[in-house]
Parts: structure tokens; sequence; C-alpha cells
């Protein structure tokens, strides 16, 4: 036995989880799986990547059904940070998830990242030409003219199909009635959706809200370099109002529960305004 | 507490994206892409991300229907194919072999559409057979 299966196997004997979320390989596929104390053997064939999924928003359906529930999880880096930010957002309960951290450490002579910064894709020919390359630093994509950038985000945008996979994979994605689906916001039945307002509405969600995973670029079949937009969202967020996002501190500057907005401009800011 | 992974294809259309399905206490709660499968990589189109509502759907058929004096009543198997192949007979017979029609369909497996074609072809004697996956 490895360290980590032996570790969430004494952490279910132990009843220090009631349900442990990590990776096992079926038919040669890394896929999510919930250990048990009912199945403890199972431990025994616990790994904890290569491919990566999001398993807090597991966690999240459990703890919905099960508000009392204990659970375990193997965490990389983005995990933890979206763990963060759905427990400020009150989906779990504070203590509720416990966590086996694991790292994504890009050598490689560690095993397979699944992360497109980490294992970055390069972009081909009329992505070069036309688009937006996903691996450029936000600097890279301030450097382009405005005229040329537009239109390069335009190019992406309208390769869109509509398949909502980027908001249905992201682990901070959990509202039950979606701007993206509202009919006087984005007009309904044909492709691409509106644009860029289908993904700008996305886009302006993310504010202090993204944790920058990837997981939306990845699912994206039309290869729109989600997270790189996203990254900007969020770098203003920080910029106005000093915010980390994922960081699970306190409350994002937008939420709108209460009389007052939860976070003042950044000092520097409002004396600029005065 | 009960909760599953389930690999699986999907049945939409001729693709056959690896999906991976989250059962939860028993009821499919939710549908992802198998990241890892060569097919799809990951990725799915908005049919498959929705496999999971047909099946829990309260308006899914799951008798027989047979509709006589324009309203349908639930029967069993034997009494629907018997009709069926009452009428089919009466069809044939008036009217020919092509004016019968067979759709099969992605939401079939592989064997089920080569019957479906046999029946056609070697019982019916037509080949007005198409499928929806003929994209
Ligand atoms: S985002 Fe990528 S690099 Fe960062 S923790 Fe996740 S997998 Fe690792
Ligand atoms: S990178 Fe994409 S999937 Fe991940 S938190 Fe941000 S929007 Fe959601
Ligand atoms: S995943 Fe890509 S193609 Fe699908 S809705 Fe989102 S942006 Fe559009």
């Amino acid at each position: 036995m490895t360290p980590i299966q032996q570790q969430v196997k004494n952490w279910l004997e132990e009843k220090r989880v009631d349900i442990f979320l990590a990776y096992r390989i079926l038919d040669g596929h890394p896929l999510p799986h919930a250990f048990t104390r009912e199945h403890i053997e199972e431990t025994a064939e616990l790994v904890t990547g290569p491919a990566r999924y999001s398993l807090e928003k597991f966690a999240t359906h459990i703890a919905s059904r099960y508000p009392a529930a204990r659970i375990g999880m193997v965490a990389r880096d983005c995990n933890q940070r979206a763990l963060n930010v759905l427990r400020v957002w009150n989906q779990l309960k504070d203590g509720q998830v416990e966590t086996v951290p694991v790292t994504c450490c890009p050598s490689h002579l560690h095993h397979h990242a699944d992360c497109s910064y980490l294992e970055p894709h390069p972009a081909g020919a009329v992505k070069q030409q036309l688009g937006q390359a996903p691996n450029q630093s936000l600097a890279e994509v301030e450097a382009q003219p405005a005229a040329e950038r537009l239109d390069r985000w335009l190019y992406e945008f309208q390769k869109c199909i509509k398949c909502y996979g980027c908001r249905n994979i992201c682990p901070v994605c959990f509202c039950k009635e979606c701007s993206l689906e509202h009919a006087e916001l984005i007009g309904t039945g044909h492709l691409p959706p509106d644009i860029p307002i289908f993904h700008l509405v996305r886009a302006v969600h993310m504010a202090g809200r993204c944790v920058d995973c990837g997981l939306c670029e990845d699912a994206c079949p039309a290869e729109i370099p989600l997270r790189l937009l996203y990254r900007k969202v969020n770098a203003i967020v920080k910029d106005l109002f000093d915010y980390e996002t994922g960081s699970g501190d306190t409350l994002p500057p937008f939420s709108i529960l209460g009389d007052k907005p939860t976070m003042s401009p950044m000092p520097l800011l409002a004396a600029a305004q005065e | 507490m009960d909760l599953k992974f389930v690999p699986s294809i999907c049945s939409y259309c001729g693709t056959g994206c690896g999906v991976l399905f989250e059962v939860l206490d028993g009821e499919l709660v939710g549908t992802l892409p198998m990241k890892t499968h060569p097919v799809n990589q990951g990725k799915l189109c908005i049919k498959g991300w929705n496999l999971h509502e047909h099946i829990n759907s309260p308006l899914r058929l799951k008798h027989p229907l047979l509709k006589t004096f324009g309203r349908f009543t639930k029967v069993d198997w034997g009494k629907a194919v018997d009709v069926t192949a009452h009428r089919l007979k009466e069809v044939i017979a008036a009217h020919g072999p092509d004016s019968v029609g067979v759709l099969v369909s992605a939401k079939m497996t592989n064997e089920e559409n080569y019957l479906a074609q046999k029946f056609a072809r070697a019982v019916i004697g037509t080949n007005n057979v198409d499928h929806c996956a003929r994209l």
C-alpha cells in the first residue's frame, strides 16, 4: 500500500471521514471514485491521478443531500482553491471537507499533470493567425492593438457551440438559475449564441469566483481560451478590490446580500477618486 | 450515502463520446465527459451533457401504448407486437412493402440496428431504412 492509500484507509476506519473522493483505474481509465468503509478493500486501488476531475463539485452534491457528511478528498492546488470558494459561498460547511494534498509539479519526471497551463497544447496555424492562443500571459494579450485583440476574441467566441460545458464542469458554478439560460439576457435557438454577450456574462460572473483551474478550457469543444479570459476578470478584481479569489479569506466584493457592499475599493483608488 | 461513477458511451449520435454518469443513492444525478476517452477527450456537446435528464424524466415511456378511437391505452408487449404485426401485414398487402419505412436510432446497439435493417429488408422487403446517426 502506498502512504496515501494507507492514510485514506485509516481515515475511513477511524471514522474521520465517511466518504473519500479520489481516483482509481477502471478499464484503463483513471476515473473519480468514492471510497467508503463498506468497501474498505478498494483503498488498495486508490490513485491520485493522472486525470483531473472536479472532486469538490461531487462533494457539494453529497453535502446538499447529507449535510452532516464528513467528506475527504485528494486535492491539488486548484481543488483546494475551489473548496475555499465553495465554503465562502456556503456550498460546503467549515471543516466539512478534509483534504489530502497532492502535488502537480510540472517536471517530466512527475507523472502527467493534466492541466492546460502545465501541459499546454500549442496553438495551430489558424489559431495563431486569427485567434487567441490559450497559453499567453495577460501582458502578451494586452500588447495586441485593441482592434486586433477584439477581432481575435470575436473569432474565438463565434466558434462556440453553446454546449454549456464551461458552466457545467466549473467547480464554482452552482447557481440554481443560470443567467446563461435567461432568454431575456441571451437569445435562444441559434448558434453561435449571442456573442460576445454569452461569454462576457459568464466572465463577469466569474469575477471573485473563478479559481483558475482551467477545467472549462479543457472541456470546451471549440478550444476557446476561457481560462485566459477569466484571468483578466480576476486581475481587475485584484486591482480594484485587492481581493485574491480562491484564498477563501472573506466574501468576495460582489456579494450583494445585505444592504452594504462587503468590501471597499482599494484605499489608493478611493483617494484618487476624491 | 452511495456515490458511484459509471463510465458509458453517449447514445445520442454516431460519434460515441465517452461519458461518466454520477449516480448518488441509485439516482442518476449528472453526466460528465470522460477526460481520457480517445473519442471526445473530455468534451461533450449539449446533448451528451444532458443525458441524465431524459432517463429521469417523468414523461419517459415505460409501457407500450395502443391508440384506439383516439385514446392511448396501456397494453402488454405481446399485445403490442400482435397488433403491430397485424397492421403491418394489412398495409403491405394493400400498398406494397415500400409503403413501410423503418427508422432506427443511435440510442440502440449496433446489433439491434442490424436486426432492424434485416427485418426491413428480409421480412418486410423494403430498403426504406434510415438512422439518425447518418450525420
Ligand atoms: S491549476 Fe493546474 S497547476 Fe494549478 S494546481 Fe491545478 S493542476 Fe496544478
Ligand atoms: S477556470 Fe473555468 S472551470 Fe475553473 S473555476 Fe474558472 S471558470 Fe470555473
Ligand atoms: S464550453 Fe466552449 S463551446 Fe461550450 S458553451 Fe462554453 S465556450 Fe461555448
